[in-house]
């Protein structure tokens, strides 16, 4: 699966940079991160919670950063599994300064997924993986206003990352606005998106009580 | 012999059993002690093994033993090649690559066997995959059957040096010079998609090792008990007395459980002779997606050379042929193809070769129709895309090539599945044809309906296409017809049965043989206890070769009652007749004597018998045809193609077939919808999404789309009967008839409602999305 995109983020990049090298706040900003540790400069081992349509599990893996030019552009590859499959990815990130204040991250990789997370995940892959991606720089949006905002007025400044179930929701709200570009579905898919966050709220809900 | 049950549309009599759940199914069987096996997975394609380790997993509780291959010694092996290749035909090149236990040094496709946990329940064993650390290196998948051929591919057999399986060239007269005289020469590039055979209930097995007795019984959904007896005996160098299986009911076929020595059926095997105590494993439908068989893939090149009038000179395919993994079935399923291509047709010249090619997807073995469906695609697209070029009706076209009824038998020319010349033994292909174009309305649908229907918006259209069925191949079958003391007539015959009626068939003919109602004859199927000689249930060959053998073995039992009943009654036999259980004479039917009597007469207790009597009313007889009886039918329907969605509804379906004798006609039609329903499915529905590495992505059935009952059309079916001169009851097969047609129909039909948008499909299975690509580009 390719992906590809771009996003704003309201900071210099240098800071950008710095907040994406940073484990503590990509763990914070990307939901289900359990642990995300350094190895080495370019290494990364960690695990994460994944629910992609019926399936969920946890991964394993690592991510390495090579052909780094700080703090322009870097390369991501992304390897993990889990008894639910496996997860392979390369990507390229490259961050432009608008020369505003504001830093535009480009993004294009491929993604190999494997496993019950591929035969039976497939359907809500791409619409959960872009979600994911959105989020997941939205919030890293969020922790760098909270950095910019604590260097500016030397006040620690909250940043609250979203809870999985937050993030659960704001995942079927994405498929649910995919499948709304289509005007005859509107019904099936309001129907359908209720159905899936009931279920969802349900299964985290089973899973915090264990 | 005038016939009172066979050909009568009766009742099955399994079917109480098997509404009120009282029928036996491999799940259903409890043993006490008895353990369960689970499967760790490949979630690779491709990779190689660098270890496993399983130490963990073993000490968790509840589980009693883990294997991989390591463990399993020189147990492990290659299994046995289950057909042998065709080498009648000259310079074929077959790679053998059999299916292993357990993937060893490489994993070969998603879903193969890495570890076998057996626990005191399925769900420890499952939890205990967990604990199972895999080391793979993973491997560039080999998908796709062009690259897999080219230079520079990933090999899945590197000491082959290629992804060739198998090689065959075949041909009949000269193409070339046919093509040269010809007036037009039409090519097209064609492929049929893989397909699930998705049985209702997915493969099962219990194995029960009795250290005492030295005995195994095996509960297996095989369509092939005898097979699978006589190879687990002899992997387990067990003597074929000690190993019984019995085939129980089965929910489902269709193909893929004729395959034997599959890796779960191993593992159970060794498992259960090793710990000594029963071991269940029942597939769950996700395995059923990535450990069952499949089948179809196929990417054809075909040509078609044909004069200005219409009549083929000859014909061209180039293909390649998806075997998956490994090739243990070897070339049942293109050589299917190859000689279904020419179908009904006179066809001189006929240039046929194909390559198979191994890639890192499941195993390709039959699925209903076995090869049979992309054959028969293939040249009705090639006789539609003549028709067009000519300007001439489907049915026009057809008409002129279909062989006559005088020409039979007719010879093919190549080499079919039984590796004998492909012989059309006999039918009536232009009354066949002429049937359906009658029961559909076709004249009147094209001249009337259709115009009408159109100038009202609706994009309606009507396919027809002719097609042949192989079936009934040998070797052989057998049965043992036994009248009871009960008066009860018992049948035992080694064919299992997967849904097929055999129950309600076999006892009508064995009911006219002996003279009872067809409710009194208790059939046993699939247990190599009572019955140890057979082949299996494949090729549609059940009714015909069985029943053919039950048949004689019922007419062996029917000549020992009538020659006891005349010295008994001191009548000549001739003047005997068998009514409802009574052997009677015929003009005083208060003088006669009940077949239970005579049963209990022919067994005597006590004093003395003639030399060379043999006791009891019963007969074992065998049948095998000379080669297979070639069933054959026309399908029609009109399709209405929703210009927004793309949806195909279709309205109307018939289809005239003949598959000579009819035993019972509300089970041949049974057997038809059946395979109707599967013709659909992979015309519109059922398609394998495999990725490029090897990922299948559809492996559940929410997004593998089986065809639901409110996507079956009516379904009109004829009957015609040229009985088969092969076999003395003159059956042919028809177990696939409906799934075999129905794609080609299918996608002649939504082309002719799309004319004037320019469409051709050259493909199945389609989808409503594939479908909008073909039409808007």
């Amino acid at each position: 699966m390719k992906l590809e995109g771009e996003h704003i983020f309201h900071g210099p990049r240098q800071a950008v940079w710095e907040l994406i090298r940073d484990p503590d706040a990509l763990a914070k900003a990307l939901p289900g991160t359990e642990t995300l540790t350094r190895l080495s400069e370019n290494e990364y081992e960690g695990t994460m919670h994944v629910r992609i349509g019926p399936i969920a599990g946890a991964f394993s893996g690592q991510v390495t950063i090579s052909d780094e030019i700080p703090p322009e552009s870097c390369t991501l590859t992304a390897e993990g599994k889990g008894a639910q499959g496996f997860v392979k990815g390369v990507g390229r990130l490259q961050l432009i300064d608008e020369g505003d204040d504001t830093t535009l991250m480009k993004y294009d990789g491929d993604i190999q997924i494997g496993g019950k997370l591929a035969s039976v995940g497939q359907r809500s892959l791409d619409t959960v993986s872009k979600s994911m991606i959105r989020q997941g720089l939205e919030s890293l949006n969020g922790a760098l206003q909270a950095r910019l905002s604590a260097a500016t007025t030397g006040e620690e400044v909250a940043y609250v990352p979203p809870t999985e179930a937050r993030f659960a929701a704001a995942v079927v709200k994405d498929m649910a606005g995919e499948l709304l570009s289509s005007p005859q579905a509107i019904w099936a898919v309001a129907a359908i998106g209720a159905a899936l966050a009931l279920l969802i709220g349900y299964l985290l809900g089973r899973r915090g009580r264990r | 012999m005038p016939t009172k049950y066979v050909g009568q549309r009766i009742k099955r009599n399994e079917d109480p059993r098997l509404l009120t759940g009282q029928a036996l199914f491999v799940d259903d069987v409890q043993i006490p002690g008895m353990l369960h096996a689970g499967f760790l997975r490949s979630d690779y394609a491709h990779a190689r093994i660098r270890g496993i380790d399983a130490s963990k997993a073993r000490q968790r509780p509840g589980v009693i033993a883990v294997y991989t291959a390591a463990d399993l010694g020189d147990f492990w092996k290659p299994g046995p090649l289950l057909v042998p290749a065709p080498h009648s035909i000259p310079d074929l090149i077959f790679n053998q690559r059999t299916q292993v236990p357990m993937a060893r040094d490489k994993v070969r496709h998603a879903g193969e066997a890495l570890a076998c946990v057996i626990a005191e329940s399925r769900y420890i064993a499952e939890d205990a995959y967990a604990d199972i650390e895999v080391d793979l290196e993973p491997l560039e998948a080999v998908t796709d059957l062009e690259a897999a051929l080219g230079p520079g591919s990933p090999l899945l057999y590197e000491e082959l040096g290629t992804n060739l399986a198998s090689y065959v060239k075949q041909e009949k007269g000269n193409y070339a010079a046919a093509r040269a005289q010809a007036d037009v020469v039409l090519k097209r590039r064609i492929v049929v998609d893989r397909g699930a055979a998705a049985a209702l209930e997915n493969r099962g097995y219990v194995f029960s090792w009795n250290p005492k007795t030295q005995e195994m019984i095996v509960w297996a959904t095989s369509q092939a008990p005898i097979a699978l007896r006589n190879v687990m005996a002899g992997l387990l160098g067990l003597s074929e007395s000690q190993v019984r299986v019995i085939a129980p009911f089965v929910g489902g076929g269709f193909g893929p459980k004729i395959m034997v020595a599959q890796p779960e059926e191993q593992l159970l095997a060794w498992s259960t002779l090793r710990l000594g105590r029963p071991i269940k494993w029942i597939e769950d439908r996700q395995e059923n997606f990535l450990a069952t068989t499949q089948e179809r893939m196929q990417i054809h090149d075909a040509e078609i050379a044909l004069t200005r009038d219409g009549r083929i000179l000859g014909l061209q395919d180039v293909f390649i042929h998806d075997t998956g993994a490994y090739n243990s079935y070897a070339l049942t399923v293109p050589l299917n193809t190859q000689t279904h291509t020419m179908g009904p047709y006179e066809i001189p010249n006929f240039h046929t070769e194909y390559r198979v090619v191994f890639t890192n997807k499941m195993i390709v073995t039959p699925v209903r129709g076995a090869g049979r469906p992309q054959g028969v695609f293939v040249m009705e697209r090639m006789m539609d895309l003549a028709a067009k070029e000519l300007g001439m009706d489907v049915t026009a076209i057809r008409a002129k090539n279909l062989i006559q009824p005088d020409q039979f038998p007719y010879p093919q020319g190549i080499i079919g599945q039984d590796f004998t010349e492909l012989i059309y033994d006999s039918g009536d292909y232009p009354a066949t044809l002429e049937k359906a174009k009658a029961l559909i309305g076709y004249d009147q649908f094209i001249r009337e309906e259709q115009p009408r229907l159109r100038a009202a918006g609706k994009l309606v259209g009507i396919g027809i296409v002719c097609f042949t069925e192989g079936t009934a191949v040998g070797p052989y079958e057998g049965a043992r017809v036994t009248v009871e003391s009960s008066g009860r007539v018992n049948v035992a015959t080694g064919v299992g049965t997967q849904g097929q009626g055999h129950f309600t068939s076999f006892a009508q003919i064995v009911a006219d043989q002996v003279g009872v109602k067809p409710t009194d004859v208790i059939v046993t199927t699939g247990d190599t206890e009572k019955f140890h000689w057979g082949t299996g249930t494949f090729a549609s060959r059940g009714a015909t070769v069985a029943g053919n053998a039950i048949n004689a073995a019922a007419a062996g039992v029917r000549a020992k009652i009538l020659k006891l009943a005349s010295k008994l009654l001191e009548t000549p036999e001739q003047e005997l007749e068998i009514v409802d259980g009574m052997v009677r004479v015929a003009d005083i039917p208060e003088k006669g004597i009940s077949l239970g009597e005579l049963a209990i007469k022919a067994n005597p207790m006590r004093g003395s018998v003639e030399p060379g009597t043999e006791p009891g009313l019963e007969s074992t007889q065998y049948f095998g045809p000379k080669y297979g009886a070639t069933a054959a039918g026309t399908v029609a329907m009109i399709v209405e193609v929703d210009p927004d969605t793309l949806l195909v509804e279709i309205k109307k379906y018939i289809i005239a077939h003949d598959c000579g004798t009819v035993l019972n006609p509300l089970i041949v039609d049974g057997q038809i919808h059946g395979g109707v329903s599967m013709g659909i499915g992979q015309s519109f529905y059922e398609k394998l999404a495999y990725d490029t590495n090897g990922q299948l992505l559809n492996a559940n059935l929410g997004d593998y789309l089986l065809p639901r009952a409110t996507d079956m059309p009516p379904i009109e079916i004829g009957h015609l009967n040229t009985p088969s001169p092969l076999n003395p009851m003159g059956t042919k097969g028809v177990g696939e008839a409906g799934a075999i047609p129905t794609p080609a129909c299918f996608v002649q039909a939504v082309e002719n409602a799309l004319a004037g948008l320019g469409v051709e499909i050259m493909e199945a299975p389609l989808s409503p999305r594939r479908l909008f690509e073909l039409v808007h580009g």
